[in-house]
């Protein structure tokens, strides 16, 4: 492919990163973004970039005018082509994958001798964020003993904790019906059932139909937010089994309610949950790895900046904006 | 306790107090009530995390998919900003859809089935505790300072592909029958600023590709269709999800020619209707069902109307025809009856689109999709000018709601595939929604009208059976609103139906909360009101419903018309968010969008295809083809000028027999005179009813011997053919003038015609006296 010198990713000479959500607000979408050649030529850098990075075949003399596609090219091309699904690519289908590799690396290596390459904060943010990759998973992170895994979760526990449950019945007082009376409805409709099992209440129509269910079995607070709000989830795992309680109001009226039974949150034993605690230590783990990458890295620069207090920005002067190069939504 | 004693103690008629049978059935929780067959799970097909490059660029740096699902699941996460979100309600099941073209290309594999294990480096890098991640980044950071790459290392197969690890991601985060987590990606095609984006939705994360299809493959979706027809061919299934058909420059929706340029045919209509099962009607950049310059007669259609194109393209603007989904409804089913095909037999999703991996679905949670651009308060109600989008034009996402059996993978998946799902534009409002022909009317009175309605007939989504006979279809439709959230206004069916190469819609209130009488004209039930305080940026739930419920009958049936149905439910006014947030600021909301918004829900439709017989039965109009045949003459341009110029001429629809007059002015302005609004008109047109009282002219050219006029950004010609004798017209010296619109699939359905005597059409057989 290229000769060294015009390798994509060696381009930029390490420098620190650029600090998240800062600089360059402006320069990427500068007027030349707007060229469809131009991102062209960028997403060319990165893809081409990237191939570089892997192609470690020995390369052939290159001269400054030389693009070279090696059989391990047309391989890689073909590995691409058969992933998306379809038959052997033919010899006129390689061709021109072939030719289009080639003007794309010559598009590349025009934009590198130009220089459109530098201070270009799409491709500062790319290589950002590549290398963000990269420090999250260079690490084949090797599965925690019994011991450290039964460890982390004693100090993990509460992140595990299992929702209350329970099963309770309903009696539905609805605004649609009663408007404002709802709430009136039910609770002149609370001493009438007051010390009955549903059981022993029979048929009866104190309450009105309900557009979902009557008896709800082992369901969780989230599970009832869902259904009937957050509110009236939270007034019903506060209530005690054994009557009918309330009312209390929903999005949809007045309701009194029969707690069947209820089973309290509780912190699962290790068993119950190894999968997912095995997940959430390897989260914490990559986590930690990537802080450590960062810390390291950062160890090896020094940020050398004007005073900050002093910046004299009454002169500057902010260009009309113009259409931008983030088109990708 | 008796009935009476009830109604006398709450002042309720029995009637009005239908009885709960409570009759111990505590052993047997789950039939309390008659199980419905599906219940609806609430999810997201499309968000993004800064795994995507441009959100990246945005500025979310540290959020990741994993991330997503755990916001999705109710967990607070940082908005890029670093402040904390958290969802209003949790969701069902997501699908985390990251640009698939700039993910993963530095990990791109040679042989994709080598194992990392195989690598002599791996033990290199195993990491066991703190002092291992030192070591590791020591020997990693001194290669970098020499510049020296390790060539192990950035060899791809170490390290899984950013594409394996969000597909991870999404299995750690499923939890079948509590949470779906899907493998999706998006396809992210964007030729000349036109968004022709599709979220691609794997049903089994186990036989995902190793790569996904990018566009840095191809930007035509036809290859996309290949390649997912690849796929499910080997056993791999999947669908694709259009969005942003709003900002899609007219290409989201095609009639004549491919992205390719070639003509449309069948093979490419049963190739999109294999793969593109759903298309996103709402979102954070807009919604896509209707514009109000293609619906005039909806008074609903003026809904998060975005007019914009991605990138801001100088000299460029939005294309209303093939940029909406109604439109596409439409085209569809014109498309079926004119040539044998519907290549948009599409359902309905809603969505985000939110770049921040969290998603703000509520007017009074709305932290803005696109990161530090519009991620804070006093940014965004400036109107900050974000790439040329004015983001106080951003509204919250839209939400999925699918029909299915149970919360897992399969099951959503086949809901999505058989179409039976609704969007809403955020809260939880559920509606469900049935065709039939014999459902009898009050059906949904029932206990147990679910299962009466599938047993009757089709859910969202499906084909209403082949029916002979002049019998019109019945619709059950329901809807509940969010219980944290506004109630219902009322439930509208959307229809849309073809005849002779024009398309129509009429909406139709079909249940509606309160006491409201229709508008003895119109026929529409008047607005519900507004309980919204602007000031105060509140509302109450005083006024709509809880629950609609009820059977339409279509009273505009022609069983030889193809025909769609939708249905939609309407909230009652609440405030925008910018009125919210304008209170917050103590500002005034913004005069550019409006203060309130009425949330609303949309269902997929359900479709009715007449047998042959009842097409043959129909009445044929007349092609261009049959012009030729019978030895009609093309009007060149002189003969044009001559029948048009500094003229006018009365034209009738042949196909609704609406009769009005155009004005052809000398200076390229014509003006259309004297149109009914009580006639629908056929598609594309614009609000010409409207424009005829006002007197709003457009331009037209003739050239080529075609007579060119303009709408919404695209042309629409007429060819006029002549034919021999057949009138009675001064004008025409007796000879028939037939136009063809470029948009009726080969229809000449517009013949200039003697003045008329009355314009009227409801009087019967007047004469003016002698």
């Amino acid at each position: 492919m290229s000769s060294p010198a015009e390798d994509g990713p060696r381009l930029d000479t390490p420098s620190p990163a650029p600090e998240p959500g800062q600089g360059g607000g402006r320069s990427w979408t500068g007027r030349l973004l707007r060229e469809p050649l131009l991102h062209f030529v960028v997403l060319g850098v990165l893809v081409f970039g990237g191939y570089r990075l892997i192609d470690h075949q020995p390369q052939a003399p290159a001269g400054a005018q030389r693009i070279e596609i090696t059989n391990d090219d047309l391989r890689q091309l073909a590995v691409g082509w058969l992933a998306q699904g379809r038959d052997k690519p033919t010899p006129d289908q390689l061709r021109a994958m072939v030719d289009q590799k080639a003007v794309s690396e010559m598009l590349v290596r025009e934009a590198i001798a130009l220089g459109l390459n530098k201070d270009d904060e799409v491709i500062k943010r790319r290589l950002a964020q590549k290398m963000d990759f990269l420090l999250a998973d260079i690490a084949a992170l090797a599965p925690p003993t019994d011991e450290e895994l039964a460890a982390w979760f004693a100090a993990h526990k509460a992140e595990f904790t299992r929702p209350p449950r329970i099963r309770f019945r309903h009696l539905y007082f609805s605004f649609d019906k009663r408007g404002e009376g709802a709430r009136a409805a039910a609770e002149a409709s609370l001493p009438l059932v007051a010390g009955r099992s549903p059981a022993s209440l029979g048929e009866t129509d104190v309450a009105d139909p309900f557009m979902f269910r009557d008896y709800y079995a082992d369901v969780t607070p989230e599970q009832m937010a869902k259904e009937f709000g957050g509110v009236f989830a939270n007034a019903l795992f506060e209530f005690k089994p054994g009557d009918w309680r309330g009312p209390i109001e929903s999005g949809y009226g007045w309701h009194l309610v029969w707690i069947d039974s209820y089973e309290a949150s509780r912190v699962p034993t290790l068993e119950e949950v190894r999968p997912t605690v095995a997940q959430a230590w390897q989260a914490e783990k990559y986590r930690e790895v990537k802080q450590r990458a960062m810390d390291e890295i950062r160890s090896r620069y020094q940020v050398v900046a004007p005073s900050l207090d002093n910046l004299n920005m009454d002169d500057l002067t902010i260009a009309p904006s113009g259409p931008s190069a983030s088109v990708a939504e | 306790m008796s009935k009476s004693l009830v109604a006398r103690l709450y002042g309720i008629a029995p009637a009005a107090c239908a009885a709960i049978p409570l009759l111990g059935a505590l052993d047997a929780p789950a039939t309390a009530q008659s199980a419905p067959e599906r219940k609806a799970y609430f999810g997201e097909t499309h968000v993004h995390t800064s795994w995507s490059f441009d959100a990246y660029i945005f500025g979310n740096h540290i959020t990741g998919p994993a991330d997503a699902y755990k916001y999705a699941k109710g967990e607070p996460i940082k908005h890029p900003l670093g402040y904390d979100v958290k969802i209003t309600t949790p969701l069902d099941w997501m699908g985390v859809t990251d640009h698939s073209e700039y993910a993963g290309v530095v990990r791109l594999s040679n042989d994709p089935n080598s194992p990392i294990s195989k690598l002599p480096i791996a033990d290199k890098l195993k990491v066991r505790d703190a002092a291992d991640i030192q070591r590791i980044y020591l020997w990693l950071g001194t290669s970098m300072i020499k510049e020296q790459p390790i060539e192990a290392l950035v060899n791809p197969e170490i390290s899984d592909t950013v594409w394996k690890a969000n597909n991870s991601a999404a299995d750690a985060a499923n939890e079948p029958g509590k949470f779906t987590a899907f493998c999706s990606y998006e396809w992210t095609s964007n030729p000349d600023f036109r968004n022709m984006h599709r979220n691609i939705f794997f049903k089994d994360c186990a036989k995902i590709p190793s790569r996904p299809f990018s566009s840095l493959e191809s930007q035509a979706p036809e290859d996309l269709w290949n390649w997912m027809d690849g796929q499910r061919k080997a056993g791999n299934e999947l669908l694709a999800i259009s969005h942003n058909a709003n900002l899609s420059g007219g290409l989201m929706y095609p009639t004549e020619v491919d992205f390719k340029g070639r003509p449309i045919d069948q093979a490419w209509a049963e190739s999109r209707d294999r793969n593109e099962k759903l298309t996103e009607i709402k979102q954070i950049k807009g919604a896509s069902e209707t514009h109000p310059l293609l619906s005039p007669n909806d008074e609903f259609a003026n809904y998060e109307i975005l007019n914009y194109l991605l990138g801001d393209p100088q000299g460029q603007f939005i294309t209303l025809g093939g940029s909406y989904v109604r439109q596409a409804l439409k085209d569809g089913v014109a498309m079926q009856q004119a040539r044998g095909y519907n290549p948009f037999k599409t359902g309905v999703v809603g969505g985000s689109d939110s770049h921040n991996t969290a998603v703000p679905y509520r007017q009074e949670n709305f932290f803005g999709g696109h990161a530090r651009l519009d991620g804070a308060v006093k940014e965004r109600m400036a109107g900050h000018n974000f790439a040329g989008l004015d983001v106080r034009f951003e509204n919250p996402a839209g939400l999925t709601g699918l029909w299915a059996e149970e919360n897992t993978r399969v099951s959503l998946f086949e809901a999505m595939k058989r179409k039976e799902t609704f969007a809403t534009s955020g809260p939880r409002i559920t509606l469900r929604f049935f065709g039939g022909w014999d459902y009898a009317s009050g059906a949904t009175d029932r206990a147990d009208w679910v299962k009466v309605a599938y047993a009757g007939g089709v859910p969202m989504g499906g084909d209403l059976q082949p029916r002979s006979g002049e019998k019109a279809p019945t619709f059950m439709v329901w809807a509940v609103k969010d219980p944290t959230s506004s109630n219902l206004d009322r439930i509208q069916i959307v229809k849309g139906w073809s005849k002779n190469g024009q398309s129509f819609e009429k909406v139709y209130d079909a249940v509606w909360a309160g006491n409201r009488k229709p508008d003895p004209i119109t026929g529409r039930v008047p607005a519900i009101g507004s309980t919204v305080d602007i000031t105060a940026a509140s509302y109450t739930n005083t006024i709509g419903a809880v629950e609609l419920k009820g059977t339409w009958t279509d009273p505009d049936f022609n069983p030889a018309d193809d025909a769609f149905y939708y249905a939609r439910a309407i909230a009652i006014p609440t405030p925008r968010w910018t009125t919210i947030q304008a209170k917050e600021l103590g500002v005034p909301p913004p005069e550019v969008v409006p203060a309130t918004v009425q949330e609303r829900a949309w269902s997929s439709p359900i479709w009715y295809t007449p047998t042959a017989e009842q097409r043959v039965a129909a009445q044929e109009g007349t092609t261009e083809a049959d012009l030729k045949e019978q030895g009609a003459v093309v009007l060149d341009e002189a003969s044009l000028k001559a029948l048009l110029v500094g003229k006018y001429t009365w034209i009738r629809n042949n196909v609704t027999g609406a009769i009005f007059k155009v004005q052809w002015g000398e200076n390229g302005q014509m003006l259309v005179m004297n149109v009914d609004p009580r006639i629908p008109q056929p598609s594309e047109v614009g609000d010409v009813a409207g424009g005829s009282y006002l007197g709003t002219p457009s331009d037209y050219s003739i050239r080529d011997g075609r007579v060119a006029t303009w709408f919404g950004n695209r042309e629409y010609e007429f060819t006029v053919y002549k034919l021999a004798g057949g009138s009675k017209d001064l004008l025409t010296r007796g000879d028939t003038y037939l136009a063809a619109r470029s948009n009726e699939f080969g229809y000449a359905n517009y013949e200039i015609v003697p003045t008329p005597v009355f314009l009227g059409t409801d009087v019967k057989d007047p004469t003016v006296p002698q």
